[in-house]
């Protein structure tokens, strides 16, 4: 028995596994509280150009030596940029413009990272890297959460008026436009943190899936973003310590967590779950209209 | 009365609003509305309803002349939350994680600190505006769950909690009862006796006359402003409308003698409006309504 304890503590031996599993939590943690916002404006799409389109601006950070964030960072925001432009100067609906943007932008990373393999690896970037991060990027990501979480706590109430009703921010006197600028910012910056966990391919996971779980479970919003951010720090934790034993891909255990929580929500959840709509299809259909 | 304050004033002078692609939306629109009044703009589809909205809210730079409140630029006014708009049904997401509480809160945050932490004065405003559309009792409820009437009014308890002066409604009676339809007539009286300027935008043409004092018809400018007695007669509804109208003439009909049997009947989808002979309204049951109008009439000198 103790024995199996034992083996249960080894990853809390390694120092390489302490860090991933805490830098884990913080980055599932912080998608986790930016994906309430990015499920109910509808912007699950975006994440995931965004995830992709940051990867050309990490290339070239690490071809010239600087923090990975802030090329990721620039090139997130560019991405956005070219989607909006194209968006108002042409007739092509929003989602051609997001699928034409983000493959460009991910080609021309993937056409950089083999120009410069010694620099870079692909690998890295589209997996995730946690258990080897280094501490340079163990502080962006630091930064990016401190950030990310601080502007939320903070401005949580005006965005979610922007996400649910835009006009009335404006008719209020808030400032839409910054809030749209915001809202993205921080997207693209939590993307690039997400891609040092689990990789440019799962970053969507990370910013969709906890909040898709948390809007199943509960009808007010300040109670979606504390299951969300609990759900996303929780399984990362949770994943990348599992990943000790599997000896396998942590952004794959975090997602696949993250997965088994959702599906747990889509079957049992007590009001919007798929069983609790059947039992009410079931009782109207027993019951006589009134 | 109570809440007498300054009352509010509108002024749109020589608006011209233009989409980026060039199409002219808006061409020298003018009118000028005082508080308090119940004034309907009344349009076909595409008649420029929308960004006449829009530009009082400030959500559009028009490219030539201007809008002002109290004659003050639209931008100024909104920091003051002068400004409040009930949206159409379907411009809202239904299933947002909000409740009816939430909502009316919304209202209140122009009015709050930098992290919208309600104050007492808040919970107040919000209770108040609650009971006076007779939803405090759903106020936990999801808005999602709520039937056509009381999600309208929802966000008319929004824009109370407000307390706008300038208030814009976008078809506030689509999906609504007849019941609810009274009561949300009753309240913008209510409304109207406190100065306020409301302004409806709406398809429900059989319902000005009773409850608008006055009428703005446009397409792409205005056609005719001002009293409703004045304005909304069969001759500019035709000029407004073109042949865009449901018309069923009933030339032989079952009205009475001194109609000559001759009614005309204009509908824009809702409840219809009807014309008797020499362009009088017709209602189901006359005596009643021809006080009302006289009525309103009355108050509006």
């Amino acid at each position: 028995m103790s024995e199996f304890i034992q083996s249960l503590l080894t990853p809390f031996h390694y120092d390489y596994m302490l860090r991933a599993i805490w830098v884990s939590a913080l980055i599932g943690g912080t998608c986790g509280f930016l994906s309430s916002f990015v499920t109910l404006k509808g912007w699950s799409l975006m994440g995931d150009a965004l995830s992709h389109a940051v990867v050309p601006g990490v290339a070239l950070a690490y071809i010239l030596g600087l923090p990975f964030a802030l090329g990721a960072f620039v090139a997130g925001l560019l991405a956005a940029a070219t989607m909006a432009f194209i968006k108002a100067k042409s007739r092509i609906r929003e989602d051609a413009t997001i699928g034409i943007v983000f493959t460009a932008y991910f080609a021309l990373g993937l056409l950089l990272i083999s120009l410069f393999p010694a620099r870079v690896d692909l690998k890295v970037i589209l997996l995730g890297n946690i258990l080897g991060i280094s501490d340079p990027d163990i502080w962006q990501v630091i930064a990016i959460s401190a950030v990310t979480l601080l502007v939320l706590g903070l401005k949580w109430k005006d965005l979610m008026l922007f996400c649910f009703d835009p006009n009335q921010a404006r008719t209020l006197g808030l400032r839409a436009g910054a809030l749209h600028v915001i809202l993205l910012a921080l997207l693209a910056a939590t993307a690039v943190a997400a891609l040092q966990a689990v990789g440019a391919c799962l970053v969507v996971a990370m910013l969709v899936t906890p909040g898709a779980t948390a809007y199943l479970l509960t009808d007010r919003f300040g109670k979606m973003v504390w299951l969300s951010s609990a759900m996303g720090g929780g399984t990362s934790l949770a994943g990348a310590y599992a990943s000790y034993f599997f000896n396998g891909a942590t952004g794959g255990c975090i997602v696949t967590l993250q997965t088994l929580v959702f599906l747990a929500a889509f079957l049992f959840a007590p009001k919007h779950g798929m069983l609790a709509s059947q039992r009410r299809l079931g009782r109207a259909a027993t019951t006589p209209a009134p | 009365m109570s809440k007498q304050q300054d009352l509010p004033r509108l002024d749109v002078e020589g608006v011209s609003v233009a989409y980026p692609n060039g199409h002219l939306a808006l061409h020298d629109t003018s009118f000028r509305l005082e508080g308090g009044t119940i004034c309907a703009l009344v349009g076909v589809n595409g008649s420029g309803k929308s960004t006449l909205f829009k530009s009082i809210m400030g959500f559009v730079s028009p490219k030539a002349g201007s809008v002002r409140i109290n004659g003050q630029p639209v931008r100024a006014m909104l920091k003051k939350h002068l400004v409040a708009y009930v949206p159409q049904a379907e411009e809202v997401d239904w299933q947002f994680p909000v409740s009816v509480w939430d909502v009316a809160m919304m209202g209140r945050y122009g009015a709050m600190n930098f992290l919208r932490i309600p104050r007492a004065i808040d919970k107040a405003k919000v209770e108040e505006s609650l009971r006076r559309v007779s939803m405090w009792e759903f106020k936990d409820r999801q808005i999602g769950e709520l039937s056509g009437g009381q999600k309208k009014r929802v966000f008319l308890a929004r824009a109370l909690a407000q307390g706008g002066r300038v208030i814009l409604l976008d078809e506030p009676f689509t999906g609504v009862d007849v019941n609810t339809e009274e009561a949300i007539i009753a309240l913008l009286r209510e409304l109207r006796a406190e100065g306020c300027i409301i302004f409806v935008s709406t398809h429900n043409l059989g319902s000005v006359p009773e409850f608008c004092d006055q009428v703005v018809l446009i397409n792409r400018t205005v056609l005719a402003y001002g009293p409703t007695s004045e304005v909304f007669t069969e001759q500019n509804l035709a000029v407004a409308f073109g042949g865009v109208l449901r018309q069923f003439k009933f030339d032989q009909s079952t009205i009475q003698d001194h109609d000559g049997r001759a009614v005309r009947i204009l509908s824009d989808d809702e409840r219809p409006l009807i014309f008797g002979k020499d362009g009088h309204l017709e209602y189901k049951d006359r005596g009643e309504h021809e006080e009302l109008l006289k009525q309103r009439a009355e108050e509006h000198e």
